[in-house]
């Protein structure tokens, strides 16, 4: 009853903001939206089918990519950092470099669309998974070891189940998430798709079917998100139970042989990069090789030149991620614990967290800038904005595994919802919270990127823009790399915070 | 199956780990097709519709040639496929093709649709740019980007560029029918045709009508191009000519046309028709009456070559390659 | 009713499962006098923890009635005045030894004692292991722990869920001698769930025979004499 009573004030106000900003173009009200989705059903219909199949193609295998990739580092933990490194570079690159890569690759068809929109889910997936894989009691182990089992038995009989509430708040935060990034994908020269009818309504000031579409989309990504939020009721029918894990008594590796670690890592990624090139016959022109970069940044005659446009562009750039990005986690954090306090609340957020996620910052920039301005609170929020629905999902997700002994427990204390959220619920959220907190770094990055383009034209994002109308791959790709960089620096401090807190609240995801 | 757009064209297969698994065993992008790539510098409308003209009466299948029109978009750069040989020809701006060439990329104008920069400045009918002098105090609603096309406007037109604010906008009408911002830089044929048909009331200054000389929707292709696949690249130019020449007969038709042929990219009749025929002043001159569509002479050169020099682009006029059109008009 | 006894008027509990209704507790009447110990003993899935649940206001009884005192289980829970120890420890695993303890005064709403927290630690046997972290200590470890965070904040009512079921032979005697004094110096009511006939007769001032499921009373009786051992294991075998 709440849940609809919310919804309906939400349509309620959205037609008052509609009316009362009528003449901006900026905003269409819900009557306009179902005038123009009935009068072009049709139209509206075979571009959801395009956009809709590439995305379920996209989602598939970006998540089974995903499941492989945590598997592996679970059998075999000696991978993780390589495989995360790979993982976060793959993810750290913007579409302007992918986009033109992927339609030559392709050619016409919805190809380039599915690898976004795969490209996309796969590493939030991965990220979550692997904290779920690893969400297992020691006893456990230790009874599956005492039959002289391996690490195969126990991904199998033991870490796949405890995977699975991680795995459907991974697919939740996909679903959305995989949407966007076949509409987007359209964005590489497609036929048709609702992200075509999306630049073609911007462009024609047609505000009725930009808010069409964006109200088609947030209807599938809800629709998705609900979906898969059933299937974990039904999957999980048992209480999380208490993770017990003894805490590792760290002696990690000497200084020098992380130092050698990065360095071959380092390596690999050069020859990796190097040979993909070389094996899809790439033309240097676009798909630029390291050495390309190394001239232009290092060796080069224009090196020193380059180096001072692009950093001064990191500054603007980096200045621009970090509020956004704590803002975003808070904010994310901040409502997975509101919407515990307060259930009812959930039916209101969610579908709002959604929509801002399904719909593509093209349409809701101007709206956010409209309110907010082109300063940095705007800029800020658009930032926060594109990070803060995984956090969310992780966070709410992370509450849930609130074991049900610990419930108890504080119901025999006739204990407060906040007693119970800041004694037991945040600390058994952590885990899910710094996966959250990890994945958001690439993606605030590209959000910050993705903002300078729309509204600031400031940074790395609009020397990347720019790169479209001046050829200017070189740039595009030393872009690429500074930006790859930061995220790894980024992450890895996330990293080492995580597992100091790690340590103490969740010992069993400390790696060993 | 050999052929790697086959293989892609089906979705179950159009996936990173296949594209991944086919290449490595050796399928490239091949040119060798026999359909050929045109490469589209945006989503299908009628600003293509000369093309569409000649692609549906024939022109082409006339000529033993198979043409396959890719759209553009907003992260479908021409010049990659181009480079690259996935398409065989492309349609770019002098501007963005002297920017690729001094990047290494060997490309030639072949040809030139717009005789005239489409780039304009939309302003409100209440609070008019009808002049650049105009502009000084105003607040123009562009991407970063663009700034030395603005630039490039202020010098030739000895105005103070720090007399103009700058607002980094999206590509979108909105921000100026809002009032955010006092004009735009747009092409005098999407924004300001949009507006028109929402009746929002509007004037559009052409930069063409104030010395901004830059050939845009040039046909370009590499050199390698030029000297092995002269014959298609005559019969690709051969039908284009014909097809526009169809459209300036009737745009009308063009841009019903153009909304026929791709009924899923959202078209409407009103709007391409407006376009269509605005597009005309751009395309088509005493020039093109004279010579034929597309054509440019060593004077138009020299002023885009000036131009050119505003933005920063030093080209000579060997960009430019004209045989080709010769043996078209020929 | 000016004491705090806890009576039960015909409470029973059934669940719904798949197979159908199932019934936990026969309708049960009986008083649980304040200040006393009583040891609830039956065989293993009789629903004596389901009992001690309900008491503790975990459970909704599906009928009859419950009260302590004048009050709810819940609006005891609210004072601070109950706490309850489970079969399995249900420690946080991030907290300490003594984290885990001293979050038994926070949850009963008490201020913070440090020295009472160490001196119960002491005396559950787990000096020296302050500052360990659950997933460090053994089973029976960890129920000591537990049972010293029901004690800290000193309960009026304090129920036991088979609390020294892991407890090795020698601390359980050493236990069982102290925990008595313990609350009846506090005068604490105490329910005590185990299955040890030995640990009923040692703690408890009085032992409630249980049949198997569903559970119904089949032996009501006082400790003190020697006889009463005898009687709670021919009352068990009975109930089998």
């Amino acid at each position: 009853m709440a849940r609809w009573l919310g919804l309906a004030l939400a349509i309620v106000l959205w037609e008052i903001l509609a009316r009362l900003n009528a003449g901006s173009f900026v905003i269409a009200g819900p009557i306009a939206v179902a005038d123009y989705i009935y009068m072009n059903t049709g139209l509206l219909g075979r571009a959801l089918g395009a956009t809709f199949q590439a995305a379920v193609w996209g989602f598939l295998w970006g998540n089974l990519a995903a499941c492989c990739l945590a598997c592996l580092v679970v059998l075999f933990p000696r991978t993780e950092r390589v495989v995360n490194v790979f993982a976060l570079l793959v993810f750290c690159l913007p579409l302007v470099a992918t986009g033109p890569i992927l339609r030559v690759l392709y050619g016409p068809g919805a190809g380039p669309q599915i690898t976004l929109a795969a490209l996309a889910v796969y590493y939030t997936s991965y990220l979550a998974l692997l904290v779920g894989l690893r969400a297992v009691p020691q006893s456990w182990m230790d009874l599956v070891q005492s039959y002289g089992r391996g690490s195969v038995t126990t991904l199998l009989q033991i870490r796949l189940r405890a995977s699975v509430p991680y795995l459907i708040a991974a697919l939740q935060i996909g679903a959305p998430v995989a949407f966007l990034g076949a509409m987007v994908g359209e964005f590489t020269g497609a036929e048709r798709g609702l992200g075509v009818l999306t630049l073609r309504a911007m462009r024609g000031l047609d505000v009725d079917a930009t808010w069409a579409i964006a109200s088609i989309a947030t209807a599938v990504s809800v629709l998705a998100f609900q979906v898969f939020g059933r299937l974990g009721d039904w999957l999980q029918t048992d209480r999380p139970t208490l993770l017990l894990s003894a805490a590792q008594t760290k002696n990690g590796p000497a200084a020098w042989q992380r130092v050698l670690t990065a360095a071959a890592i380092a390596l690999l990624v050069v020859v990796v990069w190097q040979v993909l090139m070389d094996v899809f016959g790439l033309n240097r022109f676009f798909a630029k090789r390291p050495a390309d970069v190394w001239t232009y940044l290092i060796s080069g005659s224009n090196a020193t030149a380059a180096r001072e446009t692009l950093f001064a562009a990191l500054g603007q750039t980096l200045w621009l991620t970090f509020p956004g990005y704590f803002a975003g986690l808070l904010l994310g954090a901040g409502l997975a614990a509101a919407v515990v306090i307060l259930p009812g609340v959930a039916a209101a957020i969610l579908p709002v967290a959604v929509a801002l996620r399904s719909v593509p910052i093209i349409t809701t920039a101007p709206l956010i800038v409209l309110a907010l301005g082109r300063g940095s609170l705007g800029t800020i929020t658009i930032v926060a904005v594109m990070i803060f629905f995984p956090t969310l999902v992780a966070c709410l997700q992370g509450l849930r595994q609130t074991p049900g002994q610990v419930h108890e427990l504080f119901q025999t204390y006739a204990a407060s919802r906040l007693r119970l959220l800041r004694l037991a619920q945040i600390p058994a959220m952590l885990p899910a919270f710094f996966a959250a907190a990890r994945m958001a770094v690439p993606a605030a990055l590209l959000a910050a990127t993705t903002t300078e383009w729309l509204a600031t034209g400031t940074g790395i994002g609009n020397l990347m823009a720019l790169t479209a109308s001046t050829s200017d791959y070189n740039m595009l790709w030393s872009a690429v790399v500074v930006l790859a960089l930061i995220a790894m620096v980024f992450y890895m401090a996330v990293e080492v915070v995580e597992q100091k807190v790690l340590a103490v609240y969740a010992s069993e995801q400390v790696r060993r | 199956m050999t052929r790697f757009t086959n293989l892609t064209r089906r979705s179950f297969l159009g996936s990173g780990a296949v594209a991944f698994g086919a290449a490595s065993l050796g399928w490239r992008p091949a040119h060798a097709q026999a359909t050929v790539n045109f490469q589209l510098s945006w989503l299908h409308s009628v600003q293509f519709g000369g093309s569409y003209i000649a692609q549906s009466k024939g022109y082409w299948d006339e000529a033993g040639l198979s043409v396959s029109l890719s759209p553009g978009g907003p992260n479908a750069p021409v010049e990659p496929p181009v480079v690259s040989g996935t398409a065989l020809m492309g349609i770019s701006a002098a501007d963005y093709t002297a920017a690729a060439v001094e990047q290494g990329a060997p490309f030639k104008i072949l040809a030139v649709a717009m005789q005239n920069n489409p780039f304009a400045i939309a302003s409100l009918a209440k609070n008019p740019v009808l002049e650049p002098k105009d502009l000084i105090g105003k607040k123009i609603g562009m991407a970063v980007a663009n700034t030395p096309v603005l630039q490039a406007l202020c010098t030739i037109n000895d105005i103070d560029i720090n007399g103009i604010e700058i607002v980094p906008t999206q590509y979108d009408a909105a921000p100026l029918v809002s009032g955010q911002v006092d004009c735009l830089l747009s092409w005098a044929t999407d924004l300001p045709v949009a507006m028109t048909l929402q009746g929002v009331e509007n004037e559009t200054m052409l930069m063409a009508d104030y010395g901004y000389a830059v050939h845009s929707q040039t046909y370009i292709a590499t050199e390698d191009s030029l000297k092995n696949r002269r014959d298609e690249l005559v019969a690709l130019l051969k039908g284009e000519v014909r097809g526009w020449n169809d459209y300036y007969a009737d745009t009308d038709a063009a841009a019903a046309l153009t909304v026929e042929m791709f009924p899923d990219a959202g078209l409407d009749l009103p709007t391409q028709k407006l376009q269509a025929e605005r597009q005309v002043p751009l395309m088509f001159s005493d020039l093109t009456q004279e010579q034929g569509f597309g054509w440019f002479t060593d004077d138009t050169i020299a002023a885009n070559i000036q131009t050119l020099g505003l933005l920063g682009r030093e080209v000579s006029a060997d960009l430019w390659d004209r045989s080709l059109l010769e043996e078209v008009h020929g | 009713m000016t004491r705090r006894d806890i009576e039960c008027v015909d409470l029973a509990k059934t669940y719904e499962s798949p197979s159908g209704q199932v019934d936990a507790v026969a309708p049960l009447t009986t008083t649980f006098t304040e200040g006393q110990t009583t040891a609830v003993v039956g065989p293993s899935g009789c629903g004596k923890s389901t009992i001690l649940r309900m008491i503790a206001g975990l459970e909704a009884p599906s009928s009859g009635t419950l009260a302590i005192g004048a009050e709810t289980p819940l609006a005891l829970a609210r004072r601070g005045a109950l706490s309850m120890a489970f079969q399995d420890a249900s420690l946080l695993p991030w907290r300490s030894v003594e984290g885990n303890v001293a979050l038994g005064l926070k949850l009963a709403r008490k201020p913070a004692a440090p020295e009472h927290v160490r001196k119960l630690i002491h005396m559950v046997g787990l000096a020296g292991f302050e500052r360990s972290r659950p997933a460090e200590l053994s089973g029976g470890m960890r129920q000591r722990a537990a049972i010293a965070r029901c004690l800290v904040s000193e309960p009026e009512l304090l129920l036991l869920d088979e609390p020294f079921a892991a407890v090795d032979a020698l601390t359980r005697k050493r236990l069982n001698q102290e925990l008595p004094r313990l609350w009846r110096d506090l005068g604490t009511t105490t329910l005590l769930v185990t299955h040890s006939v030995q640990e009923a007769v040692m703690l408890s001032d009085r032992i409630l025979v249980l049949s198997a499921r569903p559970a119904c009373v089949v032996a009501d009786l006082v400790t003190g004499s020697d006889a009463v051992s005898a009687q709670v294991e021919q009352a068990l075998q009975e109930a089998a």
